[in-house]
């Protein structure tokens, strides 16, 4: 405030009034300033330490929308983490991307390659060639963090590189349930009232001695001062499962959870509430059931009261090694009960996506997840992602939502062979493709004609709603 | 000078044919005779809505206002149909006729609301009898393109729902699903449900909007611009009055669980088969009659108790639906089907048409503020609910309750109660009643919210 109308004044006054003020201004600041002049000098510190390894990123990638894809250029934030060039930002910055290039601190522009990205921490990995040896931060610790420690957060936010902003930590375990899809099953947020602002995606929030202690992700919309950070301690597991193995594996049991209040407020009842049990799960066929309490998995006592403590719980079954035999400590009205089964690996919810260009339309691999929330009894066929207005499929009638089951009788059980089947029917240009497609409980066909007369659909502008 | 007079006179003659053209559509003469003919039959309508809000279940009351017309001397009225529907109650209906300078008023009762036309009737309650100057319908009478019409309405409150003409015209006629003609956009609330004449005076329909998909209108609804409901579309109404016509109870309807869809020219192409139309079998519905006469999805239905079927657009699949759901539940139907270029016969027995959502029981326990219902077979279809499924589907969250603070939401489909599983209806009230011998201080209730499973806990003020 003061300085702004010193600022205002400054404008206002001939030269010399202008070193007069000046000095007054500097006099005050420093008056004022003694209060917090370690502060000053640490903030100034911490941002110098960190500020050489920033990088401003700008991706292409690559999406599907209305039926089509496209590659549109995006921008986010990240920092370097080893003088040999491994890079860490955000898995909705740099994941699927053709390309991502990279402005450096002092300028250089560089091409990185995407080591790995991990959807479910929202965590990706980029390395760049170069001979140099490049400055790098240092990692600190999320769990030692408590609300009102100051902090920065370095980045681009709306694409501004080099940007700095200061604050505290709001919340340190901020949970954050579904929403839609789920967006952090394994960690609570740091939540900040430092400044994040789209463009800041994968830039780090660290604290005073320019240490990182998270990664910042992502900002609640209409909100005035709630960004959230993903912590550093759950971030660094990823990130080395990326450079080691390219990706995070984890185990899957196939259950969902809920913390034990959701079914009494009880504080002397121990463990978590299992809600549900997915279909053709090992936890199913092991015969657990909803309503269900998880006492214990294997030694590990777990015990989740509230659903910030949910995240904990997850981790610990996405910890199990994979393929293994896993003993569940269960409750069940009032009496123990013990199950044995094996971990499968988790895969992605998100499949694949191919567009079909000749037919209007893209369509996404079923994925195990996806088959469940489509309450499909088995996985099969292809999920249709989008398809482009005025194009054959649309005009069709094929929509965002159908499940293709089959083309001309023959069953399609994954997107390549989908795919397979497409390139057959476009080389032989064969004119009528009948396709059977599922929507909620009902099936139909649709029957594709490639030669309807207004092919050259029209380029429909349809990106604007992308950020 | 003489550039002036010219103008003048050509402003004059435009002037002058654009009264002919207007004198020709609509002589002020006919419209006050229209006025003076049914001033008296068009009333004003009153009543009190409650209208339950689909995602939160909350109900709201308000007072409205609509156009009656009395249809017959005894005083049969027709209104709006919008003042009926699924999630929409209206009641305290009273009516106000002019008569000379006297102005009437009685109460009325609404009747069952026809399913063809999105239109009320209601019946005035009257000790004495009545003799009401009432509106006659001319039938047979077509409108074209660009024919100007007459519409007879009310004014709002301010100018004290005083009787007004207004001119329309026919903008545009549409052929499919049926002949609908359309008015210009704009239509006034006070000329809902107006009578529609034509320039020779006769009343050919009434102006109105058919409902919303989301309202309960069809798939091929034209909701939300004005229409004319031609006399034929529900004359038969006003001759046979919805609660004295014998309604055919939903328990009579016959089903056979097949979802079709046309054999337009290019599918049949695609099929080799020689002359298009037909009914492909896109879905069967599992444990229906269909399923159990052998139907599987791709036959193509050609003919039915040997009448050929050869549908070629959308609408002619619902002449099918209309017929399956018209016969007798266990009548035999003998149905030709193509089967891979062979034609085959299968003869199914028709089951009873499943009760739909409408006609659903309801339960409602006060205490958790739960409304429940059965999961009918059409609410299984669309939630795309599997048959192993099993509960009470959540209509309604009474404001504030338990299950409300609870986060609980219509739609929820509600397993177990307390320790009690829930399969039915009946379940439900037996796990209610127990709990309230019990009384405990909280309550879990097992649930299905879309595809995923979960527990809430409600804390019940006993």
């Amino acid at each position: 405030m003061l300085a702004s109308r010193i600022v205002s004044f400054l404008r206002q006054w001939r030269p010399a009034a202008w070193t007069f003020y000046l000095t007054i201004s500097l006099v005050t600041f420093g008056g004022c300033a003694t209060l917090g002049s370690d502060t000053q000098s640490s903030v100034l510190a911490a941002k110098n330490r960190v500020a050489p390894a920033m990088v401003h990123i700008r991706p292409v990638k690559e999406v599907f929308i209305a039926g089509q894809r496209r590659e549109i250029p995006t921008i986010g934030s990240g920092f370097i983490i080893s003088r040999d060039g491994y890079m860490v930002t955000n898995e909705h910055v740099a994941g699927d991307s053709s390309v991502v290039w990279c402005v450096l601190s002092d300028n250089t522009e560089i091409e990185a390659r995407v080591v790995g990205a991990d959807p479910d921490t929202d965590i990706a990995v980029l390395k760049v060639e170069t001979d140099a040896l490049l400055p790098h931060v240092t990692f600190g610790r999320s769990d030692t963090l408590e609300s009102g420690q100051m902090v920065m957060a370095l980045g681009s936010p709306h694409g501004l590189a080099r940007s700095v902003s200061l604050g505290i930590i709001s919340v340190p375990d901020r949970y954050l349930g579904d929403i839609g899809v789920m967006a952090a099953p394994y960690n609570n947020w740091i939540q900040t009232d430092a400044a994040i602002n789209p463009g800041n995606s994968g830039g780090p929030l660290i604290n005073l001695r320019g240490e990182v202690v998270g990664v910042n992700s992502r900002v609640l919309s209409g909100a005035e001062n709630v960004g959230f950070a993903i912590p550093i301690d759950i971030a660094r597991e990823a990130i080395e499962a990326i450079i080691e193995e390219g990706r995070v594996r984890r185990s899957w049991l196939g259950l969902q959870f809920q913390e034990m209040a959701a079914r009494t407020d009880d504080p002397s009842a121990r463990g978590v509430v299992i809600a549900d049990v997915s279909p053709l799960s090992p936890a199913q066929e092991a015969g657990v059931r909803p309503g269900d309490l998880l006492l214990q998995i294997n030694e590990k006592v777990v015990d989740a009261r509230f659903e910030e403590d949910l995240p904990y719980v997850r981790k610990a079954v996405a910890d199990l090694p994979i393929g293994e035999t896993v003993a569940l400590h269960l409750m069940r009205g009032g009496e123990p009960v013990e199950v044995t089964l094996q971990t499968e690996e988790k895969v992605a919810t998100k499949g694949g996506q191919v567009e079909f260009s000749a037919w209007g339309f893209t369509a996404a691999e079923m994925t195990p997840e996806l088959a469940r929330r489509a309450q499909m009894t088995e996985r099969t066929g292809v999920l249709v992602s989008g398809s482009m207005p005025g194009g054959i499929a649309a005009q069709a009638g094929l929509d965002q939502g159908d499940i293709i089951l089959k083309m001309d009788d023959m069953p399609m059980h994954t997107l390549a062979e989908f795919s397979h089947a497409y390139q057959q029917r476009v080389e032989s240009q064969q004119r009528l493709v009948m396709l059977f497609v599922r929507r909620g409980a009902v099936t139909r066909f649709v029957l594709l004609d490639t030669k309807t007369p207004d092919t050259d659909t029209l380029e429909k502008e349809t990106l604007d709603y992308v950020d | 000078m003489w550039i002036k007079s010219l103008l003048k006179m050509t402003c004059l003659t435009l002037a002058f044919f654009a009264t002919a053209a207007y004198a020709k559509s609509f002589e002020p003469a006919t419209l006050q005779q229209a006025y003076e003919q049914l001033h008296e039959a068009v009333c004003v309508l009153t009543f009190t809505q409650e209208a339950t809000d689909p995602r939160s279940g909350e109900q709201e009351r308000q007072d409205g206002t609509a156009v009656a017309l009395v249809v017959s001397p005894e005083g049969l009225l027709m209104s709006n149909g919008h003042l009926q529907l699924e999630n929409i109650r209206s009641f305290n209906f009273r009516v106000r006729i002019n008569r000379g300078d006297e102005q009437l008023e009685f109460p009325a009762v609404m009747l069952d609301k026809p399913e063809d036309v999105n239109l009320s009737f209601l019946r005035i309650q009257s000790d004495e009898p009545l003799n009401l100057p009432f509106v006659r319908f001319a039938r047979g009478s077509a409108l074209r393109l660009g024919e100007p019409v007459a519409l007879v309405g009310i004014m709002g409150e301010a100018m004290g729902f005083h009787r007004s003409v207004r001119v329309d015209r026919i903008t545009a006629i549409l052929d499919t699903p049926r002949t609908t003609d359309c008015l210009t956009e704009g239509l006034r609330l006070g000329f809902v449900t107006s009578p529609v004449l034509n320039t020779r005076g006769e009343v050919v329909g009434v102006a109105g909007f058919e409902l919303d998909p989301d309202e309960g209108g069809g798939m091929f609804a034209r909701a939300g611009h004005p229409l004319v409901f031609q006399t034929e579309m529900f004359i038969h109404h006003v001759d046979r009055p919805p609660d004295e016509s014998p309604v055919a109870s939903p328990a009579e309807e016959a089903w056979l669980g097949v979802f079709t869809q046309p054999l337009k020219k290019e599918y049949a192409e695609y099929w080799g088969i020689a002359e298009p139309g037909g009914l492909i079998v896109s879905t069967v519905m599992p444990d229906s009659p269909a399923a159990r006469a052998g139907l599987v999805p791709g036959d193509i239905i050609r003919s039915v108790d040997g009448a050929p079927v050869r549908a070629l657009l959308d609408r002619e699949v619902y002449a099918f639906t209309k017929m399956i759901r018209e016969s007798k539940p266990q009548t035999i139907t003998k149905l030709g089907i193509l089967r891979e270029g062979a034609e085959i016969l299968l003869q199914a027995t028709l089951g009873q048409r499943p009760r739909s959502a409408r006609d659903a029981e309801e339960v409602t326990d006060e205490t958790l503020g739960l409304v429940v219902r059965e999961i009918t077979r059409d609410v299984r279809i669309l939630l795309n609910l599997g048959e192993e499924v099993e509960g009470v589907i959540v209509r309604r969250i009474i404001s504030g309750s338990p299950a409300h603070v609870a986060g609980m939401r219509p739609g929820i489909i509600i397993m177990g109660l307390g320790d009690q599983p829930v399969i039915g209806l009946d379940d439900f009230e037996t796990a209610v009643a127990r709990l309230q011998e019990s009384r405990p201080t909280e309550v879990s209730v097992f649930a299905r919210v879309g595809a995923q499973t979960g527990f809430f806990r409600l804390m019940p003020r006993w």
